[in-house]
């Protein structure tokens, strides 16, 4: 079939064009600005699974982009922002006794769009969490999804890497801004508060 | 010495047709200047809420640093932005004068407005866009040299609106609408000789002077 020499080319053109694939590996470390917002009154616990911590999103075959520390941090100055006293825990099992509601995120999916693919001169990330929400005696009050969309301006002298970073960021910020948007109208969440509310009042 | 004139004269119309036509339009509630104290500030915004375009982040760089010539303060955009999170991310920032009321009634937010002194907003709109492209030219390289032939022209559009608001009697007090054009080439002729419209800057340098106009008496 093949002659020695044959195979060796061919094994040498088989690594020249594995060669011309390029992987992209990113770490978004970021800081985000504290939330303006009148924090509600009550203890609340976001309790961050090992994988959310070190969560790394791959999007295509050849992304992979590690927002785990990026979105703890950012999940950590929302809900400070949302209630007065808010503790950032790995397990349900440190609880403090008097935590009010208990917030566990999780990522369902991260999508990134490049201009090869979309035909647009912008770089494009979604990022879709899902927050898991009990009252601190364990009553689930709702199953919350929330999308994060993120863009570049355009592509125009920004390497594929640093394009996907940038719109990796602003999707972050934007779950920062649709979570302090939104999370209170959650008609669970709402009623919810409602109870609380009467059973505070309630002599 | 006639063929000298001849091509000097040649070379400057070629120049002129690089050259942009930027036109202004305004609307002002007043001819009067608009107060400004001392320790005021601006912002100076881009609008990023449309799908299909962002307003160029240079160009409202490229404002700031023109309105930072005159007396005028003006706060970086993203220090603004990030000193009100999330209140003017793409997702949340008000278009309008009613949204603008009702965020700007809440405590926190009226709190760090005034922390920042901000007293007025300016919102860009707008993008550019290149249309026309015309020509080939193409390039080469070889053992004896190289070199790059023909000829290539686009032409370049901005339009910009900007849109003044007062934050201490939340009220629009102008619009000013930037449009600018210009054809830019790009001649092969052993080596690549690039002839570029400066639209951009002249849309930038033509705003900031009418947007220092709403200001001051003194614009330069």
């Amino acid at each position: 079939m093949f002659t020695a020499q044959k195979k060796i080319v061919l094994i040498l053109l088989l690594a020249m064009l594995a060669g011309c694939s390029s992987t992209t590996n990113l770490e978004i470390q970021q800081d985000f600005p504290d939330v303006v917002f009148e924090p509600r009154d009550y203890h609340a616990a976001i309790v961050i699974p090992a994988e959310f911590r070190s969560y790394q999103a791959r999007p295509n075959e050849v992304t992979f982009i590690d927002i785990g520390e990026a979105q703890v941090v950012l999940l950590g100055k929302a809900f400070r922002g949302l209630f007065k006293r808010v503790d950032v825990l790995n397990a349900r099992a440190d609880l403090h006794p008097e935590t009010d509601i208990v917030i566990v995120p999780s990522v369902l999916e991260v999508q990134l769009s490049t201009p090869s693919e979309s035909y647009l001169n912008v770089y494009e990330v979604w990022i879709k969490y899902n927050l898991d929400i009990e009252s601190g005696t364990g009553e689930p009050i709702d199953s919350w999804f929330m999308p994060a969309y993120g863009k570049t301006p355009d592509s125009f002298m920004l390497s594929r890497s640093e394009a996907i970073k940038e719109a990796t960021i602003v999707a972050l910020r934007d779950a920062g801004a649709k979570l302090v948007l939104d999370f209170f109208r959650i008609p669970s969440v709402h009623s919810w508060m409602e109870r609380q509310r009467d059973i505070q009042e309630q002599p | 010495m006639r063929h000298r004139y001849g091509i000097v004269l040649a070379a400057a119309a070629f120049m002129g047709g690089c050259a942009a036509t930027t036109t202004i339009d305004e609307f002002r509630a007043t001819t009067a200047p608009l107060e400004f104290n001392a320790g005021d500030k601006i912002v100076i915004l881009g609008r990023r809420d449309a799908g299909h375009y962002e307003t160029d982040r240079d160009f409202v760089g490229c404002l700031s640093k023109r309105m930072r010539g005159s007396r005028l303060a003006v706060l970086p955009e993203q220090q603004f932005i990030d000193a009100v999170y999330p209140w003017f991310e793409p997702r949340t920032a008000p278009k309008g004068l009613p949204r603008l009321k009702r965020l700007v009634e809440e405590p926190y937010v009226r709190a760090k407005i005034e922390d920042h002194d901000v007293r007025y907003l300016v919102w860009l709109d707008g993008t550019s866009e290149t249309q026309g492209q015309l020509g080939s030219m193409s390039c080469t390289i070889g053992p004896t040299g190289g070199g790059c032939f023909g000829y290539s022209q686009w032409e370049k559009v901005v339009f910009i609106e900007a849109v003044i608001w007062d934050l201490q009697d939340l009220t629009e007090k102008g619009r000013i609408r930037v449009d600018s054009e210009g054809t830019s080439y790009l001649l092969g002729v052993v080596a690549p000789i690039p002839l570029i419209s400066p639209v951009k800057s002249d849309a930038c340098s033509g705003l900031g002077d009418q947007l220092k106009s709403f200001f001051t008496d003194d614009v330069g």
